[in-house]
């Protein structure tokens, strides 16, 4: 037994010892509380970016293979886009047909061209099939509030993107044309016409489901199925996208005979750069992509992704140092806390200590009194800090620890935040766990003990004499 | 010839102040026998306290023997002096030392805990003690709740828990109004003559020190006269609660009219 006597005697006056002065107690068990929280979140922090980094390494990879298997399936296209990307789109002036489109005032232009052009290159050799699209913006448009460092401004933009695809492509199931993800009804098939297949996401604004009708710029259309676009590639699909037979988009965008993007099928991936040269000579309003600006586009996110991924291990390594360091001191604080208090109290109860060996307590009875005291008051500390750990860890040790959320958010081009293949912010949130809530009461009693040690030690070693003349 | 409890053969004690030796108790022999209720008197500065913290064991001798219940304390280290202070000797202080923490019940059953006692039995002997000196019902009071004569009352019980061979009282009286005084006093000489208990009191009060049998004059560090009391209490010749003279007969005092 701790205290070496019988019944809770010792228990009973330690705790009384410590409620008799309220508010020292409660002063020293925030201070150890915060201690400990500290103690306890910083690993938690570390663990959480830990997992936040295997996230990361997950995703990458993921996107990686997906991009690679769209890449082998996808050598043989040859993408004529009359932008440069999406959200990008160019004008350049030709003997073509070309409407402007700026709706709800989106800041950037929509440009097309006439469909005549496809069986123009459907005609030259090497070609196997031509998939035309009409992507545009919708008429009915949303509102967004940016934050600047020069302020709040709100901008217009359209609320969907109406996607008219050919269906009459005998590869568009073979290359993945139409939406893959359906989660709920069915795809786009050839002959289809009043329907549509609509973005999971605008399913929920809308709140429509399979078999309702929704309205697209003043047309009825039926929902024949939904698909979850997320973290799909951008060059096919967005997020916020209706799909619909190509001449359906044509009338109710009303860019009737027009069409935004071609996707040109050769028949061997010898073709591709006749093919695409041909077609860059012929039609210069057309930004063309092979699969050698797709591989090239691959090469370049493998190198962003490994030096991103290069950099979280840095940043990992840089905060196991940072926590060691303020595991240190958070140790340090927590032991001397306790070794001052307790120095502070037992100086305090000096003529106690007299009185207590006069009537016949040894040196150990009085060391372990203060030393109960000490762990009693850091084992409550404990349950402070466990309470403050528990609710606070994702704050603390967001305060305390370099966040692997930084990772590559400061990029540009294949940063995150611009690239579709990594969807969403990698969260890092500390949480603690009932192993670390132990540990946390094991570590408050042994510094506990540590830290009263030698206030105790001095207690016992009080001569009751010189204790008695204590004032 | 009498039991002797406490002895001191050539006992001194000093104290180095810088470079310079006290010598507060010198070459001091005193015999007190089993069932004596001796008062240990003198000025301020004269060693009384110095010698009652020998005699207790709170304060190591620096020369001589100090013999306590046929044991030679001086020479025990630490490890052994708080067996004999838990088992042998009751202390009584001025100020009386309670723990402000405990109650009434609680302060007596202190001394006990060391000694092993089981719970229900420390809480019974506590109880008894405190009936004994007079502090029935206040049992569950916390010392700030006492009168100072009720604390001393406490202190009194505690110094008695382990039914120890001498009480020794430093100043008991000293924090205390003259009703408080006397009671207390008497209550150490009702222990004394009912109970034969062993009391040495250290005071400066002369009329106080007249209660016990045998008065010590303690003086620059030595006994310089010793003088039987008269041990008026036992007698029935003090009123226990103003000190006044009076008569075996009385059955009031005559001076504070209180009932004898």
């Amino acid at each position: 037994m701790f205290v070496g006597m019988k019944d809770l005697g010792a228990l009973t006056r330690a705790i009384r010892n410590i409620s008799r002065r309220k508010i020292r107690a409660l002063l020293v068990i925030i201070a150890l509380g915060f201690s400990l929280a500290i103690m306890i979140s910083v690993p938690a922090g570390i663990l959480a970016n830990q997992e936040a980094a295997l996230r990361l390494t997950g995703n990458f990879n993921s996107t990686i293979t997906n991009m690679e298997e769209e890449f082998n399936k996808t050598n043989t296209l040859i993408e004529c886009s009359t932008s440069s990307g999406r959200g990008m789109f160019s004008s350049r002036p030709s003997g073509m047909s070309f409407n402007m489109s700026n709706p709800g005032g989106f800041a950037q232009q929509e440009v097309f061209v006439n469909e005549t052009v496809v069986n123009e290159i459907r005609s030259i050799d090497g070609v196997k099939d031509i998939v035309p699209f009409l992507e545009k913006s919708s008429e009915e448009t949303t509102s967004q509030t940016m934050s600047t460092p020069r302020g709040d401004f709100t901008i217009s933009r359209p609320l969907y993107t109406i996607t008219g695809v050919s269906l009459n492509s005998s590869f568009i199931d073979d290359y993945s044309i139409l939406p893959t993800n359906i989660t709920a009804g069915r795809n786009l098939h050839e002959g289809d016409t009043g329907v549509l297949v609509m973005d999971l996401n605008l399913t929920e604004y809308f709140n429509v489901g399979v078999g309702d009708k929704v309205t697209v710029n003043g047309e009825s259309f039926t929902v024949v199925g939904v698909c979850d676009s997320t973290g799909q590639t951008q060059g096919f699909m967005g997020t916020r996208t209706v799909y619909m037979n190509l001449s359906d988009a044509q009338t109710v965008t009303g860019e009737i005979g027009n069409v935004s993007r071609i996707d040109v099928y050769v028949k061997d991936v010898s073709y591709v750069d006749t093919v695409a040269s041909v077609i860059g000579a012929a039609y210069s309003e057309f930004t063309i992509t092979t699969y050698k600006d797709r591989l090239t586009n691959l090469q370049n996110m493998q190198a962003t992704y490994t030096e991103t991924l290069n950099n979280a291990e840095s940043t990992l390594a840089q905060t196991q140092t940072v926590a060691t360091q303020e595991i240190i001191v958070a140790v340090a604080a927590t032991s001397l806390i306790v070794l001052f208090m307790m120095l502070y109290t037992v100086r305090e109860r000096t003529k106690e200590i007299g009185t207590l060996k006069a009537i016949g307590f040894s040196s150990w009875n009085v060391m372990s009194q203060f030393m109960l005291e000490g762990v009693l008051l850091s084992l409550v500390a404990g349950v402070v800090g466990i309470a403050i750990g528990t609710v606070g860890a994702p704050i603390l040790s967001g305060l305390l620890l370099p966040s692997i959320n930084s990772f590559g958010s400061s990029r540009g081009g294949f940063g995150f935040d611009s690239n579709p293949g990594i969807s969403g912010s990698i969260s890092a949130s500390a949480s603690i766990s009932p192993e670390m809530m132990l540990l946390a009461l094991g570590a408050a009693v042994l510094l506990g003990a540590l830290g009263s040690l030698y206030p105790a030690w001095r207690a016992s070693r009080t001569r009751p004499a010189e204790a008695m003349r204590y004032e | 010839m009498s039991e002797a409890v406490l002895k001191t053969e050539n006992m001194s004690k000093t104290y180095a102040m810088g470079k310079r030796e006290v010598r507060v108790l010198s070459d001091l022999n005193l015999q007190v026998n089993k069932g004596e209720f001796v008062a240990i008197m003198g000025p301020s500065g004269s060693g009384k306290t110095t010698l009652l913290n020998v005699l207790g064991c709170l304060d190591k001798p620096s020369g001589g023997k100090v013999i306590l219940d046929g044991v030679d304390i001086s020479g025990l280290p630490e490890k052994e002096l708080y067996k004999i202070r838990r088992n042998k000797i009751g202390f009584v202080f001025q100020t009386f030392n309670l723990l402000p923490y405990l109650n009434a019940r609680e302060n007596v059953e202190l001394p006990m805990e060391c000694v092993k006692k089981f719970k229900s039995e420390r809480r019974q002997r506590a109880r008894e003690l405190l009936k004994l000196v007079g502090l029935s019902g206040r049992e569950e009071h916390r010392p700030q709740r006492l009168s100072a004569g009720e604390q001393q009352r406490v202190a009194i019980a505690r110094a008695l828990a382990n039914d120890p061979a001498i009480i020794l009282a430093d100043e008991p009286t000293g924090n205390l109004d003259t009703e408080n005084k006397y009671e207390i006093f008497r209550l150490l000489g009702n222990l004394n003559i009912e109970r034969g208990t062993t009391v040495v009191v250290v005071t400066h009060d002369s009329q106080v020190a007249s209660h016990t049998e045998r008065m010590l004059l303690l003086k620059d560090g030595k006994i310089a006269k010793e003088k039987q009391g008269l041990h008026l209490t036992k007698k029935k010749l003090m009123c226990p609660y103003c000190g006044s003279k009076i008569q075996p007969s009385d059955e009031r005092c005559p001076s504070c009219k209180k009932r004898l």
